[in-house]
């Protein structure tokens, strides 16, 4: 008798996505399993938004499905939302709406009770030191602090599982301190979540599942250690992706 | 330096025809349209100068010169969008001297449509002097003058409303003035007709505006070959010297208003509330309608591109009371024309979300809970203002026994329009200015048939709302009190039955096609 695997937080298998001639994403199957801290890494114009907008209800993909905790995101939209907290990238928030009244905004969309909304909120602009800000138009907010919002906008209706595209861009290394240590705490409580980046060092420190995607595909995936084996994740990155080349840059560029 | 941009703004015109065929039908379409307006104008001007004496083609001259020169500054701003193909903020990053950032938007002001057309017209204007050679001769430079006054005209109007200009509260305040000055100018040019007029008829009254006009600098220029051929060499030299200041002013003023742009470019000023002020999301119940219902309402009140909207409404009645007197037959029916205004203004509605769409599709509420806080937002606001304009106009002209009627027609219509609207801004969404732009602006990408698309969902809202529209409108001319009850018994309930009817066939659609329209807005070229 062998032990059944526990429902994957999230499962993407076969997920295929082509704009006109390009494909964008080539058949994705990832599994993460709940309570990993989750890294999709892969240079630009991977496949990564594509897939996890895909995951997220955002994207309809052209073949393949996506569960998250067993629900299927296609079949049971609301369902699979409802337990999803989603940071995409490249899209605006109703940035008319003050910090305050977009996280209140975004937990009644989500039908937190009422006598529950102040408090997650309160807490939430403590967090993400956004007090301060609180009352102001998102539109006025600097990039990191946009990002941060959204950020919140992602955890206020405590999600089983959070999707985060690129959470630390722009936000200042104290923010991101402080951000990691609850996100840390949260798969510790049994949330899992799945975050992209670009940084090797970030998705070294903080994840233990990672997975490296180029060209619309998967090219290892698994436990940080496994993928990165002796090397470090960012030599490893290196040689499944290719393209790096030792130059000192053009001629002309050089100042002497 | 000018000719790489005219290259590149000519580049970025084709490869939009050529990437989206239905806009390449629209631009045809606007070229042929350019071209029919330039023939009549040419064909008017050359019967004018044939069949009329001097003393009428002098002001004719410079009225459609001032006309020319009026659409080129309001026309942009209220019908056809501000062009930002190319604009000061898009050259901002280049090594540019302010003068020359000024010729090239002038030179691409020169060779868009619109000005390729003005000055084809400007210069075909010659054919109203054939009778009086020397007129002709004066004819071609001035015609020279008088277009470069047009589209500096323009640039400066553009600069002063949108972009860079000022700060954002400035160029909404602009906006509206200059929307309420529109709505306005049919009473205000009666009453300057009225003043002009000591004598007689309209048409002499015309020729004296034109006359006066002739010493203005919306028509300096067009009034001197006039005043060439009438042997006025005096009066010529002077208006001469108005034209040529003219552009030059406006170079410098606009010269100015750049450089305060630069200087104090938009979003300055953050505008911050009290902490805990949640507005409206305090108010609403939680949940996807509540939410929903406060983010749509909070728009309808703080968007600008909605409230451009709402202000045209309630100056309907006044306009009717100054064109047609209070006891007219139109100014009780002023409620039915706002909801006509106020009916299909959702029909994309989704496309005012911009990409914040994506945070509702996010979330977990269903198609129907969307559609029920999108058509309560805009009745929070709709229902209200039409009922106050219907009771205030009928009392007013004392036919409160029509307000039945009255109520009836407009509810009516404008109930079945947020029904309507709820099925079509599920499947439509079209380029709009992005949130805090300006409402003025043009966006890159707004179709022909995303145009016609409106007729449609204004037909689907005339045959819908017919049986109301058609009982009311019966007991308000026959002012039969009893009918009109029964007209606004049936403009609620066909209303309601449109709006409930819509909301779920609406509700259905969107959960479908959300994701489709989230991929159609993302595509869609910013602004």
């Amino acid at each position: 008798m062998t032990e059944t695997p526990p429902i994957p937080a999230l499962h993407l298998a076969g997920l295929v996505k082509t704009f006109g001639q390009k494909v964008a994403v080539g058949g994705v199957d990832l599994i993460v399993p709940p309570g990993s801290f989750y890294g999709l890494v892969g240079p630009n114009g991977a496949g990564k938004t594509t897939t996890l907008s895909m995951a997220t209800g955002l994207l309809r993909p052209d073949a393949g499905n996506a569960w998250v905790h067993g629900v299927n995101v296609w079949a049971e939209p609301q369902r699979a939302k409802a337990m999803i907290g989603n940071l995409a990238d490249g899209v605006r928030l109703f940035d008319r709406l003050t910090g305050e009244q977009l996280l209140t905004y975004t937990a009644m969309m989500f039908s937190v009770p009422r006598e529950e909304i102040s408090q997650r909120v309160s807490d939430l602009l403590d967090l993400m030191d956004l007090r301060a800000a609180a009352g102001t138009i998102v539109a006025d907010y600097s990039a990191g602090m946009t990002k941060k919002v959204a950020l919140a906008c992602a955890l206020v209706h405590a999600p089983r599982l959070l999707v985060l595209d690129e959470p630390f861009e722009s936000v200042d290394p104290v923010s991101a301190a402080n951000i990691e240590d609850v996100l840390r705490s949260y798969t510790a409580s049994g949330g899992t979540v799945i975050v992209s980046s670009h940084s090797m060092d970030l998705v070294q420190r903080m994840c233990d599942h990672v997975a490296v995607i180029a060209a619309g595909r998967v090219l290892a995936a698994g436990t940080v250690d496994e993928v990165r084996g002796e090397q470090s994740l960012q030599d490893r990155f290196v040689a499944l992706v290719g393209g790096r080349h030792t130059s000192e840059g053009p001629q002309w560029l050089r100042q002497s | 330096m000018v000719a790489t941009v005219l290259k590149l703004r000519y580049r970025v015109l084709g490869n939009t025809l050529a990437r989206r065929p239905w806009q390449l039908v629209g631009f045809c379409f606007g070229i042929l349209w350019a071209l029919s307006i330039l023939g009549i104008v040419i064909s008017a001007m050359a019967a004018t100068g044939a069949l009329s004496g001097l003393e009428t083609v002098r002001p004719i001259a410079a009225i459609g010169g001032s006309a020319l020169l009026l659409g080129w500054v309001i026309g942009p701003l209220l019908v056809a969008g501000i062009d930002t193909t190319v604009d000061a903020e898009k050259l901002a990053p280049f090594p540019l001297s302010r003068s020359q950032v000024m010729t090239i938007l002038t030179a691409t002001g020169l060779t868009g449509i619109p000005g390729i057309a003005t000055s084809l017209a400007a210069l075909a204007s010659v054919v109203m002097w054939l009778r009086w050679p020397v007129a002709v001769v004066a004819a071609v430079p001035c015609a020279v003058i008088a277009v470069l006054t047009c589209v500096l005209a323009t640039r400066l109007s553009s600069t002063m409303s949108t972009g860079l200009g000022g700060n954002r509260r400035g160029r909404e305040l602009i906006g509206t003035v200059l929307l309420i000055v529109i709505i306005f100018a049919g009473p205000i040019i009666t009453g300057v007709l009225a003043l002009v007029s000591g004598a007689g008829n309209i048409g002499e009254q015309v020729l004296r505006v034109g006359t006066v006009l002739g010493w203005t600098p919306l028509g300096a220029a067009w009034a001197v070959p006039g005043d060439l051929a009438a042997g006025q060499y005096g009066t010529a030299a002077l208006k001469l010297l108005i034209a040529l200041a003219t552009p030059e002013l406006l170079w410098f003023g606009w010269g100015r208003a750049l450089d305060r742009a630069t200087v104090s470019p938009p979003r300055q000023t953050a505008r911050t509330v009290r902490a805990g002020a949640l507005g409206l999301f305090g108010v609403m119940p939680t949940g996807g309608v509540g939410a929903t219902w406060a983010r749509s309402l909070t728009g309808w009140l703080r968007d600008p591109r909605y409230l451009r909207q709402l202000i045209i409404v309630p100056l309907f009645p006044l306009v009717f009371a100054f064109t047609g007197g209070i006891q007219g037959f139109l100014f009780p029916l002023s409620a039915l024309l706002s909801a006509f205004i106020l009916c299909f203004v959702g029909y994309t509605d989704v496309s005012y979300d911009g990409t914040a769409f994506a945070s509702v599709l996010s979330s977990p509420i269903r198609g129907q809970e969307d559609r029920w806080g999108r058509v309560l937002g805009a009745a929070t606001v709709g229902v209200p203002l039409i009922i106050v304009i219907a009771v205030v106009t009928t009392a007013i002209s004392g036919t409160l026994e029509r307000l039945p009627a009255v109520l009836g027609a407009s509810l009516g219509l404008l109930l079945v329009g947020y029904g309507v609207t709820a099925v079509s801004s599920a499947l439509i969404v079209t380029p709009v200015a992005a949130p805090g732009d300006s409402p003025f602006k043009t966006v890159p990408g707004q179709t022909f048939v995303s145009g016609l698309l409106v007729f449609v969902v204004m037909a689907a809202c005339g045959v819908l709302g017919a049986p109301a529209l058609g009982v009311s409108l019966t007991a308000f001319g026959s002012g039969n009190v009893l009918l009109g009850w029964i007209g606004l018994a049936v403009g609620l309930v066909v209303g309601a039955g449109v709006i409930v009817a819509g909301v779920v066939l609406g509700g259905r659609t969107i959960e479908q096609t959300g994701p489709d329209l989230l991929v159609r807005i993302k595509a869609f070229p910013v602004g």
